[in-house]
């Protein structure tokens, strides 16, 4: 039994943070930045029971999409049948322990099929569950190097070619990456750090009523997760549909020139290299319009999304701690909005 | 022995009695000097629990795959299937594990038992195996802070923590004595663990029975505030800890004394020292400190004084361009002014501006460690290391999963009947790799003579810049600043930089020299460093002008610095860098720091050499053997 994403207390920001994903997958996944015992591992576990259904091949075991990217098994069932079944399926959130194995994340040849039947054949990893669905590491910056490679590999391209003991074999590998880490326990690579669309910084809550809040839920669900779960069930029901709502609504969303002439003007007052931040920072705010029912951009998004997406992209000065930004942020929205 | 008749120690008997009651108490760690019973109070913690649990004694060598399971290669051969072989994190479902020395345990590994604890679940995803099954044990823990410490994002997870001291009085060690006498460990039950025992399993089924008032709720969460107790953990703990120990005691309702009771072992280990009380503290000890040394040296007082004075605001002053090492020392102040202001050694510099250095390369060894950082590739010698993939070359470390793999597609051509067919050339042997960096120790010269000139803003950015090479290499850094009597550990080794920068910001300058204090610091930090991994390479970095005028034992300061430049320079797997801060356009030159790299057998360099330095391929890197800039 998992403790129900909307009876967690406060961090409305790491909450915010992965529904935007949710919403749009495309906007590439959230950082949780924060120190021990924030309730950063519950909020994305709970996430699981919020997600939508996708449409994926009948058996794939990628999940690979009918109408878009294919492994080279579907391609090869296209090829000879011409249509390929379909099934909807709730995406899911795959998790990468920090122990894994290389062969586990990428997948390698299938040991009983090969004695068997003495053939060769490709048996999935990790990250073809992860097609398509949430790809979450807790302590991320604890990984191996080796497995971040190997991550950072696929990630950038999408695809996950494996090429080991004589089976070759590729398959489509997308995934929102959500990672949660104390920066205390040691720094994130930069190349990682960049591949995250959002980043959100959690600490602990000060507010005594909240606190005891916390307490009173989790005594309750300690007691009878069931009950506490049909407690929130409404609750869970009300955000689900909240999300499914602006998925539709997404694609209604075409955003104006003036906002995203607003957003490059925040990211290039803040002096920010490359275009992933302006994009992010696009898709976000596009998010967010449609979860809170509208189908324009507001400034309001544009300033709320702002720091989600920017706060782990702004120049700093080596070891410069994140939040000195912040300021420069501030700063930089206020002049842009307000002109 | 029996746990009732253990001598003293309650906090720690009601800690065990606590998490027998409900599990959900998350664990305790004791935390004390060696000798002093804590393993012996853990191993009896099972005469007083209900059912015949699994004891696991963790053992600090062992491996991931020991610990979270992997492929059973005798049945996995036969039967040509993969089986799964439980590790200890699946037996210890339903049990106890213990730990001794937990601080002594890898990082890695701890990090997986501590995840596993929370969870109540293993999850394994290694050679070819994909599964999860519950695990649900409570930890006991031992560690002595002399060794080494526990991050706190592991102390986090520990729902109890019990500062265990030596029995002082002399009628509780005589008890000891007698008790331990007749038989160490004897097997009879006595009436009272039988009684404690029945007990604990009344008081397991009263307990969600057991209300806890809103009041109580309140009174926990505030407390928590007070203490500064960061995230909800702590919170929650209390909230479990404190219903056990009213069900304890027999009440229905878990009242404000039950909180009281518990809160020393929930929240000791979790207190954090806010930077407001921090700083107040140590703008206290400096106060009793400079009193002290007001009184000591009322001496050579001259016209600085004066300019001191004036300058009245704010902690970065431009020092003054006197001769350097009479700051440290320098006379009296009127006792009129604001402790802060009258104090003209103390000095925090800002951070000097960054260079480049040229990367940090060790030498290379034929050492075939279980360690790998960025800086320097190695391979593994044991199996302790993370097995990152197969090869085909002869070795002890088969790695099975591979090897059925190789063997696999040629079964039937082979006519496999029962068992499978595996010839020579199909074998594959494990490619084992740890992470881990090197452990980098800079030793800072932090006295008055370092404010001169604001040689300590140029040092600042020569650390900083080294910093930054750490930071690339994945090396844990680690800080000592000695100044006025002693020297300090600032930053234990962490792998965050970013903490490190910020403790290098906050170095402050001021009093007396105590060089040997400071490499006795170093020697005893990388001796500690080397007990938890002993193929780790260490790098000292001291950086000093190398006049020395505090001992630390009352010998002749050069004879001791001396003494331990050569202890240091023993260690094994240990390099050294001197970087020299004296000012070497000066009149008097005395190169004190060149002999102690002389001694250490370090590379030496001055600050403007450092620079200097960095523009030109270090050639010599190879001929000394240890690293360049």
């Amino acid at each position: 039994m998992i403790f129900p994403f909307t009876a967690i207390v406060g961090q409305d920001e790491m909450k915010t943070g992965l529904i935007l994903n949710v919403i749009n997958p495309s906007i590439g996944g959230l950082l949780i930045m924060g120190e021990k015992g924030t309730a950063k591992s519950t909020a994305v576990r709970a996430l699981a029971e919020l997600l939508p259904e996708i449409d994926v091949v009948k058996g794939c075991p990628f999940n690979c999409d009918p109408d878009g990217l294919l492994c080279s098994g579907c391609r090869e069932i296209l090829e000879s049948e011409g249509s390929l079944e379909r099934e909807r399926k709730k995406m899911e959130v795959v998790e990468l322990p920090l122990g894994i194995t290389e062969d586990r994340l990428i997948g390698t040849l299938d040991i009983e099929h090969a004695i068997k039947k003495g053939e060769k054949r490709f048996e999935p990893g990790i990250l073809a569950a992860a097609n398509r669905n949430f790809l979450y590491v807790d302590e991320v910056n604890l990984l191996e190097d080796h497995i971040v490679d190997l991550l950072l590999d696929s990630a950038a391209m999408g695809v996950n070619t494996v090429e080991r003991e004589g089976v070759s074999f590729t398959h489509p590998a997308r995934f929102i990456l959500v990672g949660t880490m104390n920066p205390e326990e040691g720094d994130l690579r930069p190349q990682l750090l960049d591949r995250f669309g959002l980043c959100v910084q959690v600490g602990s809550i000060q507010d005594k009523a909240k606190r005891v809040e916390i307490l009173r839920r989790r005594a309750a669900f300690d007691a009878d997760p069931e009950a506490f779960a049909a407690v929130w069930q409404p609750e869970q029901d009300g955000l689900s549909k909240g999300i499914m709502a602006a998925k539709g609504r997404l694609g209604r969303i075409i955003p104006p020139d003036a906002a995203l002439e607003r957003i490059v003007g925040v990211t290039t007052s803040l002096e920010l290299d490359g275009h992933r931040a302006d994009i992010v920072m696009m898709k976000a705010a596009m998010a967010l319009a449609a979860f809170r029912g509208r189908v324009s951009i507001s400034d309001d998004d544009i300033r709320d999304v702002a720091q989600l997406a920017l706060s782990h992209r702004m120049k700093r000065l080596p070891f410069e701690e994140m939040g000195v930004g912040m300021e420069r942020l501030e700063t930089a929205l206020t002049g842009v909005l307000r002109a | 022995m029996t746990f009732s008749d253990f001598v003293g120690h309650d906090d720690a008997k009601l800690a065990l009695i606590l998490n027998a009651i409900d599990p959900n108490c998350g664990g305790v760690l004791f935390a004390g000097e060696k000798g002093s019973g804590k393993s012996t109070l853990s191993r009896l913690f099972k005469e007083i629990l209900p059912e015949a649990f699994p004891f696991i004694d963790l053992p600090l060598n062992i491996t991931e795959d020991a610990l979270m399971g992997g492929v059973n290669i005798e049945d996995t051969i036969k039967t040509g299937r993969r089986v799964f072989q439980p590790g200890v994190l699946g037996r210890a479902d339903g049990g106890v594990v213990y730990i001794d020395d937990v601080n002594l345990l890898s990082p890695d590994i701890a990090s997986l038992v501590l995840e596993a604890m929370g969870r109540g679940e293993n999850i394994v995803e290694r050679e070819g195996i994909a599964l999860r099954h519950p695990s649900r044990f409570i930890l006991v823990a031992s560690m002595n802070q002399e060794e080494g410490v526990l991050s706190p994002h592991l102390l986090d997870r520990f729902g109890m923590m019990v500062l265990w001291e030596g029995l002082k009085e002399g009628p509780q060690r005589i008890e000891v004595i007698k008790k331990a006498a007749p038989d160490v460990f004897g097997r009879s039950l006595s009436r009272e663990d039988r009684c404690l025992r029945d007990k604990i399993r009344s008081c397991r089924s009263v307990l969600k029975d057991t209300v806890i008032p809103a009041e109580t709720r309140d009174y926990i969460a505030q407390l928590c505030i007070e203490n500064n107790i960061p995230g909800s953990r702590g919170d929650i703990y209390l909230m479990y800890a404190a219903r056990a120990h009213a069900a304890y005691c027999g009440r229905k309702e878990v009242t404000r004394d039950d909180v009281d009771a518990v809160a020393p072992l929930v929240l000791a280990h979790r207190k954090r020292v806010s930077q407001q009380q921090q700083q107040q503290q140590m703008e206290q000890q400096t106060e009793q400190q400079e009193g002290r040394q007001e009184h000591g040296e009322q001496t050579g007082s001259d016209g600085q004084e004066k300019q001191h004075g004036s300058q009245s605001s704010g902690k970065h002053r431009e020092p003054d361009g006197s001769r350097p090492d009479q700051a440290g020392m320098d006379g009296p102040d009127d006792g009129g002014r604001q402790q802060m202001e009258s104090n003209p050694k103390e000095e925090v510099f800002e951070t000097g501006g960054l260079f480049k250095t040229k990367r940090i390369i060790l030498r290379k060894d034929r050492v075939n460690r279980s360690v790998s950082g960025r800086r320097t590739k190695t391979g593994s010698r044991d199996k302790s290391g993370r097995y990152v993939k197969s090869v085909q070359r002869k070795k002890d470390d088969i790695a099975i999963d591979a090897t059925l793999r190789a063997a696999a597609p040629h079964q039937k051509a082979r006519g496999r009947t029962e068992v499978i067919l595996i010839r020579d050339d199909d074998l594959r042997f494990k490619q084992r790799e740890k992470k881990m960096g090197h452990l980098v120790v800079f030793v800072v010269d932090g006295s008055g003579s370092m404010g001169a000139r604001r040689r300590m803003v140029e040092t600042k950015g020569a650390v900083q810049s080294l910093l930054m090479d750490c930071y690339q290499k994945r090396d844990r850094v680690s800080m000592i600043v000695f100044r006025k009597d002693r020297a300090e550990v600032i930053l234990p080794p962490t792998s965050s930089v970013e903490n490190a920068s910020r403790r290098l910001r906050e170095i402050p300058v001021g009093g007396k020299t105590p060089l040997a204090a400071g490499l006795l610091e170093a020697y005893r930090l990388i001796k500690r460093a080397t007990v938890k991994s002993p193929e780790m390479r260490a790098i000292g970095v001291l950086i000093t002008d190398g006049r020395a005028n505090q001992g630390i034992s009352g010998a002749p300061i050069g004879e001791e610095v001396r003494k331990m430049a050569q202890l240091l320079s023993e260690l094994s797997l240990t390099d050294y860098i001197v970087v020299d801060t004296e000012d070497k356009s000066g009149f008097i030159k005395t190169d004190l720091a060149l002999q102690i790299a002389s001694q250490l057998g370090a590379d030496y360099h001055t600050i403007e050499g450092l620079r200097a330095d960095c523009l030109v391929e270090m050639v010599q890197m190879k001929k000394v053997g240890v690293f360049g800039f």
